[in-house]
């Protein structure tokens, strides 16, 4: 009684197949158990397949094969469409083959090979799928037998669907196959045009475009009826000359006003269609651009009169939009966040020069700490690490690395580098571990994090540059906040890994011998965590490093200065050994950390 | 029972986001399973479970897994928050501790053991072993001299400074059970904790439990899903199916008289030879002789109501005579070889 459960229909190969094919069932009860058997041959079409594919597949809901015939047919047909496009081409070269010569060769050539082509693939493509049908359907069917879910049967819902879908993709493609190449320029004089027009219409009172170019024709008719008044003259006072010259400008304007009007007037259905649907998306809105406000903080002259020595007060600066300038939306917005960043800067100066300051200071430190300790005692130091913490052939590694530093003479070029990445990565620390922590601990805080995390990972590190420079100035400050903002992510995220990673079990267990939450964290989580927090240190050194070379780009010193340097003055060689020495001091860090690492997990 | 050491009372645990509206629809309608999880998503963990445990006493809960007994146990130590119901600890309400108090009473006085050793794996054995005295805030040295007596009576004296991952399971749960016993709490829960280790080394520590409760006395509630086991280490034993208490006795009770017919599906497969007594299968002497005739003056075997049926079957073998089963003297029942083999067999007679 308990058996298994019994699906009703399906158990009997006689029965489920009907159940499943609902038209036609004896023509696929016989081809199913042929494909079952081995026996089905490449012969063997399913001949609505091949003639009618999509109705067929949609209605039966075999997407696979309604796609794949969408493709085919597309590709066939847009070859095809290859004669209709060229066909004029070629019978217009026709009309004067001597000077043609090279056009005509050229278009009987293109219009032979896509035709070919186009045939080939709609013959060959619809053969394959005829044969291919059968066993596709059938793989399905067999999916159907493990879940109700998959599609069976004939439904004119998904007919209608297929037929849809085929609306919407065939015939717009098919027409951009006959279409030549679009000019970017006719689709901005479009929109540039019908700016114009419906600015003028207002101005001069016209109704309508007719009436518009009506009333440019009289005024050019009338100002050209005063030119030859006064041409006849034949000599002419200065006074006349002048009003001759007003008169011209009067003409040269209407005329190119009326030359727009014209323009637009003519422009075809076609044309807005063309430029609406068939190359780029088209420009939906231009707006005029706010005003340029330039936020500037100044010495406050009232209040130093008033003795308040040193105050400062924020001014605006504002000028005037260029007249009839009009924008889009993305430039629109990005002047916007340029406003708003300048008037950041600006109200919030104190903060960004204090932060830039103890940066600056702490960097100093480090940096002094780096390359005024004697080489010898660095280079010991590292030995002594790699000694103590990994193998023999490592360590040969690291000191072979030192020496290539030596020899080059990049030693201080790279501790620059070093205490860069050594800030950086503290500030990563610093910040990361309790943000690493609070994301594993609350999950709201870990919905809004992740994707912000992401976000700072995938965007490009160049582009953080661009913020820091406008918030920061160019120097070495905020190449270290680009660099924290590029490197702390793994830093986060593997510390929450790590804590979410700990067992429920150990967990329960240190709360049922009457741990508290603190406790939990310091004796239980973060103990169980750190190798997954050391692998997010391991890396937040890495990327730092990276970055600290792309960060030169805005005053970091140290070996990326150098790359970026010969990239400037295209000396391949420097560049190249610079980029060695990166790699070598990163593949030292990142040897001696494994070490370190691999001696804590082994407690 | 005055000196109960663990006290449950109408325990009711209700999962789901709309735990609270169920239960209350519980109280009201008496829904069952079935409705609460139509009605309010929410699936019924423990229903209306009540026990005692008395001080000294080995518990057991018995069932199959998803039959909530896991979930039971830790609301004695308040991991899991009743959605009704009180639980009492030597006389306390646990329920209405603030998280000081119950934080405290779960260092002092509960111990816990799990099934799968939950030990901290970058930790000794004996900081292991002392984690519920670090908690408390004793200091190292008295903690390591505590850790290394409990791995003395868990017989892995010199294992202290050794990782968990360096011991084989049944060492490390010997090293769960140290560290429950560390604190030297009242009661001890032991959620399956031979349940992962093989036949042979889980009769091992069976045997060395017994052993050792018999020396240290704790109150313990110890959760099994095999009937065997609930046998040999209960006093007493629940049975517990869907979320119920369906049986609560001794071993014997539940093997003459299972509650239902779950129960008794359970207790089939039991050899009854140590659990019966002859007090259960007897038959009065007047019966007797109504049925057999008088009995004889020759030497019968004798044996007294509270011996198993494994004595008597050994008094019987040497002799076709039947056994008299006396209570300090006097005559209160006769055994026979046919009331004896359907006593083994556990169908009871007439």
């Amino acid at each position: 009684m308990n058996g298994a459960e019994t699906r009703d229909n399906i158990d009997e190969r006689d029965i489920s197949v009907p159940a499943f094919a609902e038209r036609s069932t004896d023509y696929y009860t016989r081809v199913f158990e042929n494909v079952q058997r081995g026996q089905s041959r490449p012969w063997d079409l399913n001949l609505w397949a091949l003639l009618i594919p999509w109705f067929w597949a949609a209605q039966r809901g075999v997407w696979l094969v309604f796609w794949v015939a969408l493709a085919i047919d597309v590709l066939g047909l847009v070859c095809l469409m290859q004669l209709v496009k060229f066909g004029p081409l070629l019978d217009a070269a026709l009309q004067d083959p001597d000077n043609n010569t090279v056009l005509i060769e050229r278009y009987s050539r293109w219009i032979s090979n896509f035709g070919w082509t186009g045939a080939v693939v709609l013959l060959g493509g619809r053969l394959w799928l005829g044969s291919r049908a059968n066993h596709w359907y059938y793989a399905q069917y067999n999916r159907w037998r493990i879940s109700d879910a998959v599609n069976s049967g004939v439904l004119l819902k998904r007919l209608v669907m297929g037929i849809l879908i085929m609306a919407i993709v065939a015939p717009i493609t098919l027409y951009r196959a006959t279409e030549l190449r679009l000019d970017q320029r006719a689709c901005f004089n479009q929109i540039r045009a019908g700016e114009t027009v419906e600015r003028l219409l207002p101005e001069y009172g016209a109704a309508s475009v007719g009436e518009l170019i009506d009333a440019f024709q009289s005024l050019v008719a009338d100002a050209e009826a005063r030119l030859a008044a006064l041409d006849a003259l034949g000599e002419l006072t200065a006074e006349q000359k002048s009003e001759r010259n007003a008169i011209r400008k009067i003409i040269r304007d209407n005329s190119r006003r009326m030359d727009t009007a014209i323009s637009y007037d003519t422009i075809s259905f076609k044309d807005r269609f063309d430029c609406a649907v068939i190359d780029d998306f088209p420009t939906l809105a231009r707006f005029t651009p706010p005003p340029e406000v330039r936020y500037r903080r100044v010495p406050d002259e009232e209040a130093i009169a008033a003795g308040n020595l040193g105050a400062t007060k924020v001014i605006v600066q504002e000028s005037a939009p260029v007249e009839g300038r009009r924008v889009n939306t993305f430039t629109y917005t990005a002047e916007g966040i340029d406003t708003s960043i300048n008037y950041l800067r600006a109200r919030f100066a104190g903060f960004f020069d204090a932060t830039t300051n103890v940066l600056r200071q702490s960097l100093i430190r480090v940096e002094v700490a780096f390359m005024q300790t004697p080489w010898p005692v660095v280079a010991f130091l590292f030995i002594v690490l790699s000694w103590a913490y990994t193998n023999p052939a490592t360590t040969i590694f690291v000191a072979s690395s030192l020496a290539f530093l030596a020899v080059f003479e990049l030693w201080q070029i790279a501790m620059q580098t070093m205490a860069l990445v050594v800030v950086a990565t503290a500030i990563c620390v610093f910040v990361g571990l309790p943000v690493g922590i609070w994301m594993a601990k609350n999950k709201y805080f870990r919905w809004f994090t992740e994707p912000v995390l992401d976000v700072m990972q995938t965007i490009p590190s160049l582009s953080y540059l661009v913020p820091a420079v406008a918030f920061f100035g160019i120097s070495q400050p905020p190449a270290v906040l680009a660099t924290v903002i590029f490197a702390i992510p793994p830093m986060v995220k593997l510390t929450a890994l790590g804590i979410l990673q700990v067992p429920e079990s150990t967990k329960e267990a240190a709360l049922a011998f009457g741990a508290s939450d603190r406790q939990l964290l310091r004796k239980v989580e973060l103990p169980m965590a750190i190798p997954s927090i050391m692998a997010g240190l391991n890396q937040t050194i890495m990327l730092a490093l990276s970055m600290a070379t792309i960060s030169a780009f805005i005053g970091a010193a140290g070996l990326g200065a150098l790359v970026t340097e010969s990239l400037g003055d295209a000396q391949a060689g420097k560049g190249l050994l610079a980029g060695v020495a990166i790699a070598l001091v990163a593949m030292m860090i990142d040897r001696i950390l494994r070490g370190i690492r691999a001696s804590f997990s082994r407690i | 029972m005055s000196d109960a050491v663990v006290e449950l009372e109408g325990v009711w645990k209700v999962f789901g986001e709309r735990a609270q509206e169920a239960m209350a629809a519980i109280r009201a309608e008496g829904l069952g399973k079935p409705e609460v999880l139509e009605r309010f998503q929410a699936v019924v963990g423990v229903k209306d479970a009540s026990f005692s445990v008395s001080k000294g006493e080995i518990f057991c809960l018995m069932g199959l897994s998803g039959s909530g007994k896991s979930t039971l146990v830790r609301h004695i130590n308040r991991l899991i928050e009743p959605s009704a119901g009180t639980i009492r600890i030597l006389g306390e309400d646990i329920g209405a501790m603030k998280s000081e108090q119950l934080r405290a009473t779960r260092a002092d006085k509960i111990g816990m053991v799990f099934q799968n050793m939950a030990l901290l794996p970058h930790r000794s054995v004996r900081d292991n072993i002392g984690f519920a005295l670090e908690l408390r805030g004793m200091d190292g040295y008295h903690r390591a001299q505590a850790a290394d007596r409990a791995l003395e009576t868990v017989s892995l004296h010199g294992y202290g400074d050794r990782l968990p991952s360096e011991l084989s399971g049944g060492m490390q749960q010997r090293v769960g059970l140290a560290r429950a016993l560390a604190a030297d709490p009242e009661i001890l829960l032991m959620d399956e904790p031979f349940s992962a280790l093989d036949p042979l080394i889980r009769r091992n520590l069976q045997d060395e439990f017994l052993n050792l409760s018999q020396t240290v006395k704790k109150t313990t509630v110890f959760i099994t899903h095999d009937l065997d086991e609930a046998i040999r280490m209960g006093d007493r034993i629940g049975i517990m199916k869907d979320g119920e208490i369906v049986q609560i006795g001794t071993a014997e009770d539940i093997v003459t008289a299972p509650a239902d017919d779950y129960v008794a599906d359970f207790v089939a497969g039991i050899s009854r030879l140590k659990l019966v007594s002859a007090a259960k299968i007897m038959v009065p002497p007047e019966k007797f002789s109504a049925l057999n005739g008088p009995l004889s003056d020759a030497a019968h075997p004798e044996a007294a109501p509270t011996d198993d049926l494994d004595t008597l079957v050994e008094l019987s073998t040497g002799t076709d005579l039947p056994v008299l089963i006396k209570d300090a003297g006097t005559l209160v029942g006769v055994v026979n070889k046919d009331t004896l083999l359907h006593g083994l067999q556990g169908s009871s007679e007439g």
